[in-house]
């Protein structure tokens, strides 16, 4: 799949992740490259800039398993944000399921 | 490449920014590190899974040039913006210098006008002191004229200078968001 594509979709996974759950940023990573083939490396520069953005707020927890880990939380700009992706993307995608529908042969 | 490694050669590509910034970037692909050892990864499979450190830092480094231009929007800070969204990839050679030049060709051109046309009485006079014979008094009336009209196009043109650079940052974090900002060639 080209880089364009999947990086706005990449913007929309993020917010999506963090809408139910404040998530640390390896967690993060980790749920989108199970499901989608991104390097990983590429998703921290998004989630600095969404920060930065001011879409998530970070916070540091403690963690059982060793040093604290920085937390992100969804913000009430990037719950905004998150809705209006999820709108656009819900719009596009069924347009192209429709046209699929419609152009492929089923035999 | 082992973890030392993997830092070493980020904070030697992010030498552009600010040490603060540079501490915090470095200690979250730290704590990345350190989570994915507690997962039971080794430092080689999460720095190869993290990808290149070069093209992370190339991403950082153009999105707080970008930002930069945002607080302030010198044409220095704009160039270095510009600069460092084209390292991004090819591909933002042509959809970022393209306008870029375009733009910046609008402003100069309208500005040069509207000041040419301001000093256009004094090349009247200086035309006068040269060559005193071909005076015509029509030329004088006609530049104080032009000068009334550049007046009104510098003060659009500081308006529009305005208005066309907020716009280009926008379009140069919409060029960091969509075309690049995060994701392997695929």
């Amino acid at each position: 799949m080209n880089v364009q594509f999947k990086k706005g979709v990449l913007e929309l996974c993020v917010l999506v992740l963090l809408d139910k759950q404040d998530r640390y940023g390896y967690e993060l990573v980790q749920k989108i490259s199970e499901q989608i083939d991104v390097s990983e490396g590429s998703a921290y520069p998004l989630l600095r800039r969404l920060t930065k953005e001011g879409y998530f707020t970070t916070y540091l927890k403690e963690s059982t398993e060793g040093p604290p880990r920085k937390y992100y939380k969804l913000a009430d700009s990037g719950r905004t944000y998150l809705h209006e992706l999820l709108q656009e993307w819900k719009e596009f995608s069924n347009g192209v399921n429709q046209l699929i529908k419609e152009g492929v042969k089923d035999d | 490449m082992t973890k030392k490694q993997f830092i070493s050669k980020l904070n030697a590509s992010l030498k552009r920014l600010p040490y603060e910034e540079r501490q915090d970037i470095i200690q979250d692909i730290e704590e990345y590190f350190v989570i994915g050892s507690e997962e039971g990864k080794s430092e080689e499979q999460v720095a190869t899974s993290l990808g290149s450190p070069e093209q992370i830092a190339k991403e950082l480094v153009a999105a707080y040039r970008v930002e930069k231009v945002e607080e302030t929007t010198s044409t220095g800070n704009i160039i270095r913006a510009v600069w460092a969204v084209i390292g991004l990839g090819f591909f933002n050679l042509v959809i970022v210098l393209g306008p870029f030049v375009a733009l910046a060709g609008v402003i100069i051109a309208g500005w040069l006008m509207g000041i040419s046309f301001v000093a256009s009485p004094i090349f009247v006079l200086l035309n006068v002191a040269i060559h005193p014979q071909i005076f015509e008094i029509f030329d004088l009336f006609f530049s104080i004229g032009l000068a009334g009209i550049g007046l009104f196009i510098a003060i659009g043109m500081f308006f529009a200078t305005r208005a066309i650079k907020n716009g280009f940052v926008r379009y140069l974090k919409y060029t960091i968001g969509i075309v690049k900002g995060g994701l392997k060639h695929a």
